[in-house]
């Protein structure tokens, strides 16, 4: 097997950094390299072994990264917004021309916590350890966005066996309320590997609402880590979309820390030929009357192989606690695979707490019904499957946005009947 | 149940110990130790060199540490692992000779050890200690064909079912504590059913540990063959102790085609006292498998005692068209732990599995529910439905649920439920309007939400077993 261990110099490489800085991205690295990249005997990675899966398409991993600062981008004509541009993981663009701009501010990151914390997840460490990159997003109190936040994440095409490291921050103040569009966007055809670490945090009574899209299927391996704290009754939405990756990990931790706070995670993907994607979730319900829901689906095709590992967590304290979980699949070829572990873990009493989970075919009566009104049987499973992603876009409020998103599923789902 | 007899049953009630002179092996886990349960046994060369493969396997093993309750180490060498009352040396040939004693013992625990008891038609094998120390309705299974007896004895006379059949589903190389197992268990009970016999009975064993600083350490084997049923129950107890007793029992079902095992366990080992203080670390490994077509394991489980219950009762479905089945109730109160649930492992086609798994915990206890769904690529057309509910009486105790759920082909389906809650204001509040108190109306409800497991018991154990689950709530709520 081959060694991914990373020569300590790595750091200096980078870039110049304080002291304090330095024995930080050592003391990671040197964890990591004992560690390495993580195996399916650790228990956050039973159903991906990530070990296995870089050693057999990885034969070396650079961290200098590509320094193509710019790129054509096909910028979203379907409705008004706002952009940032991060190309490589690099903040480039922004423009903010529907907003009032001195209420927000946007710089690159800097990292300035130190503090030696014990991560499970040996990813995290060699992002603390070499993260060069990532944006910090800052809006002011009592400010609500005008127009949705566009952020284009684009990887160029000279990319090939190199591992990105980056850190992004999103903090929203009091009573203020942002819309975001994350667009990733891929020109690469060869194997690299994006490590991202984030943190976003929501003061009180401020509304988040996320969507994060893939716009094309690539051979990207990516694993991000998010990490989001809510304050008192604020409101945070994620949808995701993911088109398939060769890897793709969401590791994404909801610390309901304010009372009256809610949290809702919704995902609908198709996966096909060898993609391979986990969405793991830890909602940690720290305060009374916290409210989180979330709802993944998957469809898996060929020998993709999907991925749940969902948890709740209700701490003594957080009385009156409505959680609710819920992860369907569907597989359509023999070869696909759909692994999922819907933990609870509760420790207060007053609390309506629920998980479902199912997997199976598709209903052999509704695509003979299908076919009997003449559609082909591909036209009906495709419809079939439609059906079932949709009903995630449908609880997008803005129009604008459902047709987005349902035209990026009919462009996935026309690849399936090439196939 | 009165008032009154609620209060007479709020000590664990099994608690008392019986005086009956032992004999022990020496203390701590050896070579020597093995030899000496071997010799004692009178078993032959092949069985002794089993368990040595064993012991040289656990010499390599580490204890599992991935549960969720934590225990203090055990110290392996500070046990004895042979423990039997004296008279039973020579094994006696009828009830009659059997010390009084030890009568009086399972007397006091109700069981029915009297011939007498023909009418509640029940046979059954007590283990005392390390031995089993009688088995009724011998004769009656006999005629049939059927064979029921300590495992002990089977080694001895029927050495060709046990060699093919022991360690074939649970392998002397499985994980610490079964391998422990393999290497020094002393008895329990062997049951063999020939081919399209209906077993004309329950078939039952008591365990009991008696002596202290003693590790339980039985085995159960049984195998339906073709075309057979039968049914099984096991029941324990164990008195009241400040030290923590370790029982690591492997039990082993082989189904071959069209016959069907239903075992139910009413597990009622000393709990601990209310601060957490001695009880018994039941750490048991139980696993079925359907080897033939159209065979059926189905387990039932009422865990409401030990400090801490580790167990996971498993399908392995082998043969097309199998089904697995497993009803659970597991009560944690005070102190206690428990991290239970079970396996269901797909292999062959058109197989079923159903779960139902029902989670209660009240004062400072902690309840799991672990569980895994495999539904291999080969195992077309198969189904599994799981539905696990759990009840938490109060804020200082916790529930889990950590299911594992993994589906390999497209014309297989999973379904999966889970819910947490406490008990419904309304429901208290209706209960204490018709005149129930605060207890009653508790057991009354709890009793409701078991419901689907209890009904799955055979008719005595259902009785008990509701009892049980009203006693073990006792002064949980108010």
């Amino acid at each position: 097997m081959l060694n991914f261990k990373i020569n300590l110099n790595e750091i200096d490489k980078i870039g110049k950094f304080s002291k304090e800085e330095k024995d930080f991205r050592l003391k990671n690295l040197n964890y990591f390299n004992n560690v390495g990249f993580p195996n399916k005997k650790q228990e956050d990675w039973k159903f991906s072994d990530l070990r296995e899966i870089v050693s057999k398409n990885f034969s070396k991993l650079n961290i200098k990264s590509s320094e193509q600062e710019k790129s054509k981008i096909n910028f979203i004509k379907d409705f008004e917004h706002n952009y940032i541009v991060v190309i490589n993981g690099r903040l480039t663009v922004s423009d903010f021309r529907f907003e009032e701009n001195d209420k927000i501010k946007l710089k690159s990151f800097t990292n300035n916590d130190f503090a030696d914390r014990k991560e499970n997840n040996p990813l995290i460490n060699l992002n603390h350890a070499l993260s060069d990159k990532g944006f910090f997003l800052e809006i002011e109190e009592n400010y609500k966005f005008k127009k949705i936040l566009v952020i284009y994440n684009l990887f160029t095409n000279d990319l090939n066996e190199i591992i990105l490291n980056s850190k992004n921050k999103i903090k929203i103040g009091k009573n203020s309320e942002l819309h975001t569009l994350n667009l990733i966007i891929n020109q690469s055809e060869k194997n690299f590997f994006n490590n991202v670490y984030e943190n976003v945090v929501l003061e009180k009574a401020a509304i988040l609402k996320n969507i994060c899209v893939q716009n094309n299927k690539s051979s990207g391996y990516f694993h991000k880590y998010s990490k989001h704290e809510l304050s008192n009754a604020s409101n945070l939405t994620t949808f995701i979309f993911p088109s398939g990756l060769k890897f793709n990990k969401l590791d994404l931790e909801f610390n309901l820390n304010g009372e009256n706070c809610e949290c809702n995670l919704q995902s609908a993907s198709f996966l096909n030929k060898i993609d391979h994607q986990e969405i793991k979730t830890r909602v940690n319900h720290n305060s009374p009357n916290c409210k989180s829901y979330q709802k993944v689906k998957n469809v898996l095709d060929s020998e993709s192989k999907g991925i749940y590992q969902g948890k709740i967590f209700v701490k003594d304290v957080a009385q009156k606690t409505d959680a609710y979980q819920l992860s369907k699949a569907i597989l359509l070829s023999e070869r696909s695979e759909f692994d999922s572990k819907p933990e609870l873990e509760i420790y207060a009493d007053d609390v309506k707490c629920s998980h479902g989970s199912s997997s199976g075919s598709l209903d052999k009566d509704s695509i003979y019904y299908l076919m009997t009104r003449g559609l082909s049987e591909n036209e009906s499973v495709e419809l079939l499957v439609n059906g079932f992603l949709s009903e995630v876009i449908e609880s997008i409020k803005s129009d604008s946005m459902k047709n987005f998103l349902k035209k990026k599923l009919a462009d996935q789902l026309n690849g399936y009947k090439k196939n | 149940m009165k008032n009154q007899d609620l209060q007479n049953n709020q000590e664990y009630k099994y608690g008392f110990t019986t005086d009956i002179e032992n004999i022990k092996a020496p203390k701590g886990l050896s070579e020597e130790t093995i030899h000496f349960i071997s010799k004692i046994k009178k078993e032959p060369k092949w069985m002794l060199d089993w368990r040595l493969k064993a012991f040289n396997r656990l010499k390599k093993l580490k204890e599992p540490n991935w549960q969720k309750p934590k225990f203090p180490k055990i110290n392996y060498q500070d046990l004895y692992y042979y423990s039997a009352p004296k008279s039973m040396k020579d094994k006696p040939k009828s009830l009659d000779e059997i010390d009084p004693k030890l009568i009086e013992t399972y007397k006091k625990l109700g069981i029915p050890l009297n011939e007498q008891k023909k009418l509640s038609g029940v046979a059954v094998d007590a283990v005392f200690d390390s031995v089993s120390v009688a088995t009724t309705f011998k004769d009656e299974l006999t005629k049939k064909g059927i064979i029921f007896c300590p495992i002990s004895e089977a080694i001895q006379k029927h050495p060709e079912l046990v060699k093919k059949y022991l360690g074939s589903v649970i392998p002397i190389t499985d994980h610490y504590f079964a391998t422990l197992n393999s290497a020094v268990f002393t008895d329990g009970s062997f049951v063999y059913i020939p081919p399209n016999i209906k077993c004309p009975m329950e078939l039952s064993t008591y365990f009991r540990i008696n002596a202290s600083e003693t590790g339980q350490f039985e085995r159960t084997l049984i195998i339906a063959d073709k075309g057979s049923y039968v049914s099984y129950l096991e029941g324990c107890t164990a008195p009241m102790r400040d030290e923590n007793q370790l029982h690591a029992a492997n039990v082993e079902l082989v189904a071959l085609d069209d016959a069907e095992i239903k075992y139910s366990t009413v597990q009622n080992w000393y709990p601990g006292d209310k601060n957490g203080v001695g009880g018994i670390y039941n750490f048991v490994t139980k696993r079925g498998a359907c080897r033939g077509k159209n065979s059926k394991i189905s387990w039932t489980q009422v865990e409401t005692g030990s400090a801490i219950t580790w167990k996971y009762p498993s399908c392995i479905l082998q043969g097309d068209n199998s089904v697995g089945e497993f009803y659970s109730i597991a009560i944690t109160n005070n102190h206690q732990k428990a991290d239970t649930g079970t396996k269901m492992i797909h292999l062959g086609k058109n197989t079923k599995s159903k779960i139902i798994s029902k989670g209660i915990s009240a004062g400072k206890a902690d309840n799991t529910y672990r569980g895994l769904v495999d539904i291999g690529r080969k195992a077309l057309n198969s189904r599994n439905y799981t539905q696990c509910d759990s009840l938490l009486m109060g804020n200082k105790c916790g529930a889990h649920t950590i299911p594992y759920i993994r589906n390999k082909n497209s014309s297989s389906t999973i379904e999966h439920e889970a819910t947490t809650s406490k008990i419904n204001e309304d429901q208290l509040f209706y209960c204490n309007q018709r005149g129930l108190n605060q207890e009653e109306a508790v057991s009354l409800i709890v009793n409701g939400f078991c419901k689907d497991v209890l009904q799955q018991l055979p008719m005595e154990f259902a009785v008990e077993a509701q009892k049980l689950v009203g006693i073990s709530l006792e002064g949980s709520v108010g």
